[in-house]
């Protein structure tokens, strides 16, 4: 949520400037290369009726889009409790149509009328352009259209490498979620589908949009369509992209951005990166990140698939609170200097996690920061039989300066269990890989492994509430664990979400529930949803937020009720949900060390070799 | 093997190093885990202990993404030898050898041996094609996760690709090598002894590499150990014998 607030504080920190005279002509030249972006992006046939001719005054008539503006706030009062959204995408088309005046068409499209495939997407882009929020009064978020009314989902979560998709093929434009990533030259580092080189010139449009509106001091930050969010994050020197038809809001998918851009960071830190694009603005970033792509590969697919993201909280295993502390109390056993983290994980959920006393005092572990861990790991694991040792930077802990992670896997052959120790010190190896030996052998003592294997996620039938299906429950800092990790509880998802698209389908409801809750212009607190096939109820307290999901034909007070139940369940099961009481130890006497931002640390990024490299 | 590995100290270091995609963790992976699989790019290093008769070898498999450049010199550090890996099929791999990762071995020890390894000799080379086991064929045929272009397709269809780096050319750079590190042709090991052409897919020559290598390096580890026992350090895990499996104590 800090993210969040964050992310509008710098909307409306722009200023605004934009003289309607100044607009025309730049325009032209934007429907141009808007009409090479939509060669790759955008060929709808459907849509093309409605966009052949653009109103391209709305462009740069503030008025108009004020107008559009108030429509849209308009549109989303009406759906309370009941989401009846259906109108509010009526309404949308139909200004949509209304926006599509008579003039004639513009050089833009009289070209690409000569070549049929650019034309379509072309006019479509360039529609979409006429609804381009340019981010002037730093215009909330949109009222989006229900999930429900289109599934949206095509594919589940691909493992496969799609590195060699053809980037002009139907199936490359039907995914659910691009994300591109290029530098403010225009050079493409990095996209989820595809090759970069091949969408080369794509990347280098979406930099002429950036730059386009820049240039009249504002920035873009999303252009919307029908089918289409994209939305835009500039981080530094880097500029992240997201084409979406998820029907997610642009307040999530740009939270989702952050999270590729932190993971840029984690490999290759803030400073090294501002450093190198300071030194050479068309320096190719892929050097660097060459063999990372499977990182941010496998990030995305967690994004998509994994609730922590969107509630910005860690998933731990539950776990007896005797169980956890016996295991904290291993790791707070094996500390050598300059140790700060000692995590412990299994199946990718947080078992254990003992930290640095100074450091806990200066600051907390994010959860981002822990997602972007779990993410290396799961997307590094390949071998396993080694103890690896890497430099990460937590972005949120410290963007400019590494930590050393080991990383190992104490259950070999099976790989389960995953044993995460951070330290400042990048010799420490073996001080580090000591550790470990000795958590090994107290584990061994314990017999901790095979209590560890016997651990399951549970099931919601275990609360005993008929008709509850699902639930995720976020408790919030309350004092006594101020200074805590934000963590979340949810049971595995179970029949009838057990196959990959009925997930997403739930995930994507949630989704839709979240943006409700958390909309920057109207935030509900309660929301009884009755959808098509489920009825869900979130619910945001001081205390605690709570997505539930229940069966179709539950009624309200009935959904009440069961929340009760499942508030007091939860409680008596705290202990063995969350992580309580997190411990703490000292290992350094110079607490400067391992202090955020220390000196010693930053150096250490320099030392990393980058600036060799230039 | 970690049964055995646990509570070792190592005798010797030796570091694995080459440009990315060349098959560093393929070839590490052949030896060590007798099969081929799917690899992805490694981050940072990675550390094995390998126990070879009585002595126990630490290998660092590192990345070789530029990413992770500026750890390579402290992989090396201390190190008794140095794989240097290239992909025989990619002339650029055996280049980068040379621009990128010789100066990361200054940190290694002044008698280091510099093996250099030529992997992927599958794809060139019908003889490499065959594998010492015979099980190998059933397994799963995929190069490394990111696929360097000519890699992926070739060996799925079985043709043999065009070899850009020949051994000789492995030999001038293994002499280059030699001057670069101030030492006498005539005093060290002959190329051909420490030139070596491997497939990680199939197996041909992976253990060869390793066991010539493991074999050159006693000397150093002897050495070592002689050192130690001079030294008027107790080294209390040393009187405890080889064969105790019992822990160190806890003391730090």
């Amino acid at each position: 949520m800090e993210r969040d607030n964050h992310q509008e504080g710098e909307a409306q920190g722009v200023k605004i400037c934009d003289p309607p005279c100044e607009s025309n002509p730049p325009a032209d030249t934007l429907a141009t290369s808007l009409s090479l972006l939509g060669n790759h992006m955008f060929p709808d046939p459907v849509e093309r009726n409605n966009s052949t001719t653009v109103n391209k005054q709305e462009l740069s008539n503030p008025i108009l889009s004020d107008v559009t503006e108030e429509e849209k706030s308009v549109d989303a009062e009406p759906q309370s409790n009941q989401v009846t959204k259906l109108e509010a995408e009526e309404a949308e088309i139909s200004e949509c149509q209304n926006n599509a005046s008579s003039q004639t068409l513009d050089e833009g499209t009289e070209d690409a009328a000569t070549d049929n495939d650019r034309s379509d997407s072309g006019e479509f882009v360039v529609a979409m352009l006429a609804k381009a929020k340019l981010e002037e009064q730093g215009i909330g978020v949109k009222g989006r259209s229900s999930p429900l009314l289109e599934a949206g989902i095509q594919e589940s979560p691909a493992f496969m490498s799609h590195r060699d998709e053809d980037v002009t093929a139907e199936s490359w434009r039907q995914h659910r979620k691009h994300v591109f990533v290029l530098s403010e030259a225009g050079k493409p580092i990095y996209s989820r589908y595809g090759s970069e080189e091949a969408l080369s010139s794509t990347m280098g449009v979406m930099m002429a949009l950036v730059s386009f509106v820049q240039s009249g001091d504002n920035i873009i930050r999303s252009v919307y369509s029908a089918e289409h969010t994209v939305v835009f994050l500039q981080k530094g020197p880097l500029v992240l992209v997201c084409v979406s038809n998820s029907r997610q809001t642009e307040q999530q998918l740009r939270g989702e951005l952050l999270y590729v851009y932190y993971q840029i960071i984690s490999m290759l830190t803030q400073a090294s990166i501002s450093r190198i694009f300071e030194h050479k603005k068309n320096y190719d970033l892929r050097r660097l990140l060459a063999g990372s792509e499977k990182i941010l590969d496998g990030l995305l697919n967690l994004v998509d698939s994994d609730p922590s993201f969107l509630l910005a909280a860690v998933h731990c295993l539950p776990l007896a609170s005797s169980l956890r502390d016996s295991l904290s109390q291993i790791l707070l056993k094996a500390i050598t200097p300059n140790l700060v983290f000692s995590i412990l994980i299994a199946n990718n959920q947080l078992l254990t996690i003992v930290q640095e006393k100074t450091v806990i005092e200066d600051a907390r572990l994010e959860p981002a920061d822990v997602h972007l861990l779990l993410n290396l790991i799961g997307a590094s694991s390949a071998f396993q039989a080694g103890e690896i040792w890497t430099p990460i930077c937590l972005p949120l802990f410290n963007p400019d300066c590494y930590f050393y992670a080991y990383i190992s896997y104490l259950d070999p052959p099976e790989c389960t269990v995953c044993l995460l120790l951070l330290s400042t010190d990048k010799e420490a190896f073996y001080a580090v890989a000591e550790c470990k030996r000795k958590i090994e052998e107290a584990m061994t003592a314990q017999n901790s492994l095979s209590l560890i294997a016997k651990v399951q996620s549970y099931s919601v039938s275990q609360v005993g509430v008929s008709d509850l299906r699902h639930f995720m429950y976020k408790p919030f800092d309350v004092p006594d664990n101020y200074r805590q990790l934000t963590q979340f509880t949810s049971p595995e998802m179970e029949a009838p979400y057990s196959s990959e698209e009925e997930k997403m389908r739930l995930l994507d409801l949630y989704r839709y529930m979240h943006s409700r809750i958390h909309s920057t212009s109207r935030p509900l607190k309660l929301i009884y949803h009755v959808a098509e096939r489920e009825t869900l109820l979130a619910w945001v307290t001081s205390k605690f937020e709570l997505y539930t999901c229940f069966s179709p034909l539950v009624t309200k007070a009935c959904a009440i009720t069961a929340i009760t139940k499942l508030l007091r369940w939860i409680k008596k099961e705290e202990d063995r949900l969350f992580i309580r009481y997190p411990q703490k130890y000292s290992t350094t006497p110079n607490p400067s060390k391992s202090s955020r931002g220390g000196k010693s640390d930053q150096q250490d990024s320099t030392e990393n070799g980058f600036l060799s490299l230039l | 093997m970690p049964e055995v590995s646990k509570m070792k100290k190592p005798d010797v270091k030796v570091v694995l190093l080459g440009d990315m995609n060349v098959g560093k963790t393929s070839l590490l992976h052949r030896y060590t885990e007798r099969r081929f699989k799917d690899t992805i790019s490694t981050v940072g290093g990675a550390f094995f202990l390998k126990q070879w008769g009585p002595y126990n070898i630490s290998i660092w498999d590192t990345a070789g993404r530029e990413q992770f450049h500026g750890l390579g010199s402290m992989y090396c550090r201390g190190a008794a030898a140095v794989i240097l890996t290239y992909d025989v099929t990619n002339w650029q791999s055996l280049a980068e050898l040379e621009e990128r990762f010789l100066s990361l071995t200054d940190t290694a020890n002044h008698d280091c041996i510099y093996a250099l390894v030529g992997n992927k000799a599958d794809l060139t080379d019908p003889k490499a094609q065959l594998s010492p086991d015979s099980d190998v064929a059933s397994e799963e045929c995929e190069e490394s996760g990111c696929p360097t272009p000519p890699a992926s397709p070739a060996s799925l269809s079985g043709m043999t690709l065009h070899k850009q780096v020949t051994p000789e050319d492995a030999a001038a750079l293994y002499g280059r090598i030699l001057r670069y590190k101030g030492l006498e042709e005539k005093s060290s090991l002959p190329a051909e002894k420490l030139c070596f052409e491997t497939s990680a897919k199939t197996g041909y020559n992976v253990d060869t590499l390793f066991e010539a290598l493991f074999d050159l390096v006693l000397p150093c580890i002897l050495r070592k150990r002689n050192e130690n026992q001079e030294s008027p350090t107790v080294d209390l895990e040393e009187c405890r014998g080889t064969s105790n499996k019992r822990t160190r104590s806890a003391c730090c």
